[in-house]
């Protein structure tokens, strides 16, 4: 029995499985090339620490967490995530850690969380991208309940994207929009299906002609040479502000630390500019393609409001777009 | 184990036990915790929720549909293919083999991806060619009828292996006899090849109906962006909703799946009862029909339908990961290597995923072999109803969909483990563990086959002698067995490496594999990324396939399955 075990421990051995999670664990929701890119600055600037990093949509990502913590086993020991209102849940769980990061004097006060829990990194706003073959120019967010628009708009679904999530909050609260909108919008054939990755495919492709989307990925993406543009709606646009924080249970909080400073840092915040994100920092510019940044109009959102009732709006929007 | 009398092979005593205990850990003990949990949820009322809920109802339709669709598209590719390569004299028939099985091989994920990047508007394939459709339409694979056609597409070659294997058993005499009497070959195939390759065929389609309904890379990628949810996605869905009812939840939709999938193979067992098959004569029926001027028909078929399922996609495949952004088409202007710069030398993924595949495929290969052969001298030694019934719960594993394992195997190990005190989930071990179970069966029966055909006289020679049981095991035992062995390692390596379904589940910080790193390569909108990783991964698997190949040669006959 004893050569069998030692025989089979010999046969594992050989193929030496790597260890998971060595140092910082990340959790992130920006798309691959950037999360890489995040994380290769921090560990540039910090050589010491080595970071493993999974992306996934923040509804997705907070599940894996969640399931993780359920099992006694949260891997995590920071997240990147989309909103400061799914932070704003995990902090009043006790299941953040706070922190008072140096870098904070340098950002507007509304943009992080006073006790230190949470950092917001970035604006991203949410408008409307489209296909350069459209027959309409859209200007405002009424224009895709046009009849031209038929069966051509596509969005994120708030089960895969915390910004969409965001977004459906700020929208049902404008009036004049609301979810009748929303409604509207679904009679007119719009789908709501993936995250914003899949809504840029689906318009740069043409096969939906207008998305609602996060303002980076096409404006990298026309740079680029894809056939899309992007506008700023004129009743406005919903923003997140993709916080950084740090899970109570990380076995690595001094490294976690360095991180939050890393990415608040003017270093790591010009990294996100040159991405083609707009930077959250005090005195930043704004990426290439974007308009200066006082001229977009930010539509406000009630964090507390949201964080109460996420849960029904999210059962409103599936209701709307039978999703489950 | 009263009753049981030792017969002439001496078994050291730990080996019955050993195997049973294995047999416990990796398919009685993750079933029971299903079982346990779907019926908790159900004593707790949760069950009304479940059940009413639409979503469940319309995910099991769609389940249904397309794999029933998907299963008789699968039937008709498959058996062409067997028929032609098996029974006529039809030119090519090592490379159309080799090249036929090779979807089967392939990530489903990838197929799904490669036929997305091959047609609708955003094809950069077909915008190259300037045939693309026009603006808003729709992509047409992201429909029932898409999913079942690729559900078609990748498993044809199981209808093809299974049909193969009994067609290369029918008797010549009867052919033989049928043309003697002036039969023309219409009549002998339908009179005489036909009723005689059904049990084939039944197989065939029940391991291909079996293998829809767990399907998970397809639907992901064909079903999610049209709100069609079969089970296995929904599941999937569920979890990136997480709730303290989740895991109630998916253990009632993962117990719908494997009844589902128990169905099929029952309404197998029911077709082939009461019929008996047994033939006397001369097996073989190679070259039964000569085509002569059909082939004219038959052989641009067979390489058309070859393009259409392996070209074509692969094309657009590359395709796909050369354009520098979507919606651009491509030229020789356009054409860029970012993607495949980035996968290869900044995705810290990328290398994480390979080499967290290899090492998982090479892991379960190596470690199932150890125990398989163990499990397979105890099995062919002592014919008891033990060992019969061990035989059956090593398959059982196999039978199910594997994201029906998944979830038995988070249940279990989802909490830290008594004693112990450390949680295997969100760890490489919890994948390396459901992948032991998984594919226990796969490494079991070439290997099993290869005892059956030893001559015990050798090893009661050794035995005599005095030599110990590792001592047989090792001096004559593996030697004579070591073809089916390399094969079956093999063989689990290959269908490890491109696994999906159960790591979509299980997989956490830095243990990701190539299946789910393609797949949230997709997810996050970089499609030109997956296309560039999945065009590594299939060269991958033909380089593996080709060596296979050029083992053939030395391996025993029927080892390698697309092989004569």
């Amino acid at each position: 029995m004893k050569t069998i075990v030692s025989a089979a421990l010999v046969a594992a051995s050989l193929f030496a499985i790597p260890a998971s999670a060595a140092n910082l664990v990340l959790y992130i929701s920006q798309p691959n090339e950037d999360a890489q890119a995040t994380v290769d600055g921090f560990m540039a600037a910090n050589p010491d620490i080595k970071v493993d990093w999974v992306r996934d949509g923040t509804p997705k990502i907070i599940a894996k967490l969640q399931a993780e913590i359920q099992a006694g086993n949260p891997v995590a020991d920071i997240l990147l995530i989309a909103d400061m209102v799914t932070l704003e849940r995990l902090k009043e769980d006790g299941k953040l850690l706070a922190y008072k990061s140096p870098e904070a004097a340098q950002y507007d006060a509304a943009l992080y969380d006073a006790d230190g829990y949470y950092y917001s990194t970035k604006l991203i706003t949410t408008g409307i991208m489209y296909n350069t073959s459209a027959g309409m120019k859209p200007t405002s967010w009424k224009d895709l309940t046009k009849p031209e628009a038929k069966g051509l708009v596509t969005m994120p679904s708030p089960l895969a994207s915390g910004a969409a999530l965001i977004h459906a909050q700020t929208l049902a609260a404008v009036p004049g929009l609301g979810w009748d909108f929303y409604k509207s919008l679904a009679e007119n054939g719009a789908i709501a299906a993936g995250g914003n990755g899949a809504v840029l495919k689906s318009v740069a492709s043409g096969e939906k002609a207008y998305g609602m989307v996060v303002d980076y990925l096409p404006i990298r993406e026309k740079a680029k040479g894809a056939p899309v543009e992007f506008v700023f709606p004129s009743e406005g646009v919903s923003a997140v502000t993709e916080p950084v924080g740090i899970l109570a249970s990380s076995k690595n909080a001094e490294a976690a630390k360095k991180f939050v400073d890393y990415v608040l840092s003017e270093k790591g915040q010009e990294g996100f500019l040159k991405l083609g994100y707009i930077p959250a920092r005090n005195g930043m510019k704004v990426p290439e393609g974007f308009p200066a940044r006082d001229t977009i109009k930010v539509l406000p959102i009630n964090a507390a409001d949201a964080l109460k009732n996420s849960d029904q709006d999210l059962k409103t929007f599936s209701g709307i777009y039978g999703s489950n | 184990m009263h009753g049981y009398v030792r017969t002439g092979n001496s078994q050291p005593a730990w080996l019955f036990p050993f195997v049973v205990i294995t047999v416990l850990i990796l398919s009685v003990l993750p079933l029971a915790r299903l079982a346990m949990v779907g019926i908790a949820a159900f004593a707790n009322g949760g069950v009304i929720d479940v059940l009413s809920a639409p979503s469940l109802w319309s995910a099991t339709y769609y389940t249904i549909v397309t794999s029933v669709l998907g299963t008789m598209i699968s039937l008709v590719i498959g058996c062409l293919f067997a028929f032609l390569l098996t029974l006529t004299d039809i030119r090519g028939k090592g490379p159309l083999s080799f090249f036929f099985v090779l979807p089967m091989m392939i990530p489903p994920q990838v197929t799904a991806l490669a036929w997305v990047q091959m047609s609708g508007p955003s094809s950069p394939l077909l915008k190259a060619l300037a045939i693309a459709p026009p603006l808003g339409s729709p992509q047409p694979l992201y429909s029932v009828g898409g999913i079942a056609l690729l559900y078609g597409v990748q498993h044809a070659p199981l209808v093809y292996l299974a049909l193969r294997a009994g067609l290369m058993t029918l008797p010549r005499d009867g052919v033989e006899a049928a043309r003697l009497s002036g039969a023309s070959s219409f009549r002998v195939f339908r009179d005489i090849i036909l009723p005689l390759s059904l049990p084939g065929i039944i197989a065939g389609a029940a391991i291909s109906f079996v293998s829809c309904t767990g399907n998970f890379g397809i639907p992901a990628i064909l079903g999610i962006p049209a709100s069609i949810f079969t089970l296995p996605t929904l599941i999937f869905t569920k979890f990136s909703a997480f709730t303290s009812r989740t895991f109630g939840d998916v253990a009632v939709l993962s117990a719908i799946i494997a009844m589902i999938s128990v169905a099929g193979l029952m309404i197998q067992d029911r077709a082939l009862r009461g019929r008996d098959y047994r033939v006397i004569g001369l097996s073989g029926a190679s070259a039964a029909f000569e085509l002569g001027a059909w082939r004219f028909l038959f052989t641009p078929v067979l390489w058309a339908i070859l393009f259409f399922m392996l070209a074509a996609p692969f094309f657009a495949l590359v395709a796909g990961a050369l354009v520098p952004a979507y919606g651009v088409p491509l030229n020789f202007k356009t054409m860029s290597l970012h993607a495949f710069e980035e996968i290869l030398f900044r995705q810290a993924v990328t290398r994480t995923a390979f080499v967290n595949s290899i090492s998982l495929a090479g892991a379960t290969a190596a470690c199932l072999l150890v125990v398989t052969v163990l499990a397979a001298y105890m099995l062919t030694r002592r014919k008891d109803a033990a060992s019969r019934i061990i035989a059956s719960l090593i398959e059982i594993p196999y039978s199910l969909p594997g994201i029906v394992m998944a979830v038995a195997f988070i249940l279990v190990f989802a909490a830290p483990i008594p004693l112990l005190h450390v949680s295997l989930y969100g760890t490489i071990w919890i994948i390396l563990i459901a992948y032991f179970s998984s594919f226990f069966a796969v490494s079991l029966k070439p290997v099993v086959s290869a005892f059956h055909q030893l001559d015990p006289a050798l090893e009661e020679a050794a035995r005599l002698s005095g030599a110990g049981f590792f001592r047989r095991l090792f001096d004559i035992i593996v030697p004579l067995i070591a073809p089916a062995a390399g094969a079956s390692v093999i063989l689990v390596f290959l269908i490890a490496c491109n696994e999906l379904t159960i790591s979509a589940l299980l997989w956490s910080a830095g243990t990701q594999t190539l299946g789910v790193a393609i797949y949230n390569l997709d997810d996050s909108g970089s499609s030109d990324f997956a296309s560039a990783l999945s065009v590594l991964v299939v060269l991958m698997v033909v380089v593996m396939m080709l060596l296979l190949e050029l083992l053939a040669k030395r391996l025993p006959k029927g080892v390698v399955p697309w092989r004569n």
